[in-house]
């Protein structure tokens, strides 16, 4: 059999894209974007870190035109990412100058500034609040009105307080290593190709922008055994931290003159790991390490699988799939692995028909 | 006042200080645009707590603008998409760069800008405060 070059499809194409349309719009229903920003942040989050472009906005448009559909809003906002130039590099993040609205630790019950709660689903009933079927605008007004008036008897302090990691007690105390600032300059993976044994600044470039559900259940897997990380939660922060860029052609290297640009909102996980040590009599003791994750947002669960890949990650293990970079690295990009499965059902028809070439000959010979 | 806590008390300022001040050196001075409000991105550079080392994090939208003002480039830069805001960051670093008189006159108002945003600040973690854990150990 020999292989035609077929082409067509246009129309079936174009009346297809009008099917998307109309099935987005038949309901005769119309979601605000800004709807979506304001009550769906979880979601504007995952879509932020994942396409790793931090834009509520474009976040929030982009899950309305793939209709809720998470790697199709990442694509999208991927897609976009490439058109727009690159303008600025920031200065390097610090996230103790971030302003806290959730602060917890797994590891101390009593923690210097407490322990914050903020915003959280952790302690509710996970029970169906059929009460939001007939929610208004107006008993939503009337709720936000109360609760506003009982905020006003808080009596603010006379500072604005930044809380101090945990971690950096422990410092002190000489239980955690530490470690002098390593100002060397980050592998970008948007601009070259990630080579193995890849840096660190690599790893967490790659861990930071990938899927959550890719994230966690690797995440998950080092802790049911097939790694061998299972840290303690030291700290758990969510917040805001500000963006500094430097000015462009200015040669003075003054951090007073550089740009306050805005805040992002991230989540950030220190967890501590338990390993074992050679001390300088060449005895074997406890230490601890610690696994590093952040995310775009408050995802606290991506986070925190986050920190445990990082740390199986700087301990390769050739036995275990969580500590293979290589196998971690290359399949939790939601674009490349959500692309490379949907692409099968895209034409292979020459692949195909080779291959069923390859079975008729293989047949019509035993015969 | 210099520019990092200049650009954060305007930025974060909710009452258009920055138009007030920005009008007010269109009214006298002649500003040429020389990059239109524009959609950009900022690569944000993170230093991680484990090893203190160095990361790119992902990108962030911002708007950037530059005019110039007494043959002075100011640039505003602003995240998220904010054509006049960054408009008028750039004037005033314009209005900065050339040591206008004008600007003198600004420091009592960003002061002023300055201690409403720390206020607001300080009653967020007031309202903040109530969600943070007081434990009580059982008798067993």
């Amino acid at each position: 059999m020999g292989y035609v070059a077929v082409k067509g499809g246009t129309k079936a194409i174009e009346a297809s894209m009008k099917r998307v349309k109309y099935d987005r719009i038949k309901g005769e229903k119309v979601l605000d974007v800004h709807t979506i920003m304001s009550t769906m942040s979880a979601m504007v989050d995952q879509v932020m870190s994942e396409s790793s472009l931090y834009s509520p906005f474009l976040a929030a448009l982009s899950i309305k035109q793939a209709e809720g559909n998470m790697e199709e809003a990442v694509f999208l906002m991927r897609a976009h990412r490439s058109t727009l130039p690159r303008l600025y590099y920031s200065q390097a993040l610090e996230t103790k100058t971030m302003l806290v609205e959730r602060r917890i630790s797994a590891s101390f019950k009593d923690i210097p500034g407490g322990q914050l709660l903020g915003s959280t689903v952790d302690y509710t009933h996970r029970l169906l609040d059929f009460n939001l079927v007939d929610e208004s605008l107006e008993k939503n007004k009337r709720w936000l009105k109360d609760y506003e008036t009982a905020l006003q008897e808080n009596v603010p302090s006379d500072h604005v307080h930044y809380y101090t990691k945990v971690v950096e007690y422990l410092r002190e105390e000489g239980l955690f290593e530490e470690y002098a600032l390593d100002n060397t300059d980050p592998v970008d993976i948007t601009k070259e190709s990630l080579h193995f044994p890849a840096p660190r600044s690599a790893r967490l470039q790659v861990l930071t922008r990938g899927q959550t559900g890719a994230v966690t259940s690797l995440g998950y897997a080092s802790l049911r055994g097939y790694g061998q990380v299972h840290p303690t939660v030291g700290e758990v922060r969510v917040g805001h931290v500000p963006i500094h860029v430097k000015h462009p052609n200015e040669i003075e290297d003054d951090a007073e003159n550089d740009y306050y640009i805005g805040k992002i909102k991230i989540t950030e996980v220190e967890a501590f790991v338990p390993v074992n040590i050679k001390n300088e009599d060449h005895e074997e003791e406890l230490a601890f390490e610690i696994g590093y994750g952040v995310c775009y947002g408050q995802n606290e669960t991506k986070a925190i699988a986050m920190s445990i890949l990082d740390q199986c990650l700087e301990h390769p293990e050739y036995h275990f799939p969580t500590h293979d970079e290589e196998f971690v690295l290359l399949h939790i990009d939601s674009v490349e692995s959500t692309g490379f499965i949907s692409h099968l059902k895209l034409p292979h028809y020459v692949t195909f028909q080779s291959r069923l070439d390859s079975v008729r000959r293989v047949k019509k010979g035993r015969q | 006042m210099k520019r990092r806590k200049r650009t954060e008390i305007l930025i974060q300022d909710d009452s258009n200080l920055a138009q007030d001040l920005a009008s007010m050196i269109l009214e006298k001075y002649e500003c040429r645009e020389v990059v239109m409000p524009q959609y950009g991105l900022t690569m944000i550079k993170m230093r991680e707590s484990a090893k203190k080392s160095l990361f790119y994090m992902g990108e962030v939208l911002i708007t950037e603008a530059k005019v110039e003002v007494q043959s002075c480039i100011g640039i505003g830069i602003i995240v998220g998409m904010e054509e006049k805001k960054a408009r008028n960051m750039a004037i005033i670093d314009a209005a900065y760069q050339a040591g206008l008189p004008e600007t003198e006159s600004w420091e009592a108002e960003l002061i002023e800008a300055e201690q409403r945003i720390i206020e607001k600040r300080l009653k967020h973690q007031a309202d903040l405060s109530e969600t943070k854990v007081d434990f009580e150990t059982m008798d067993v």
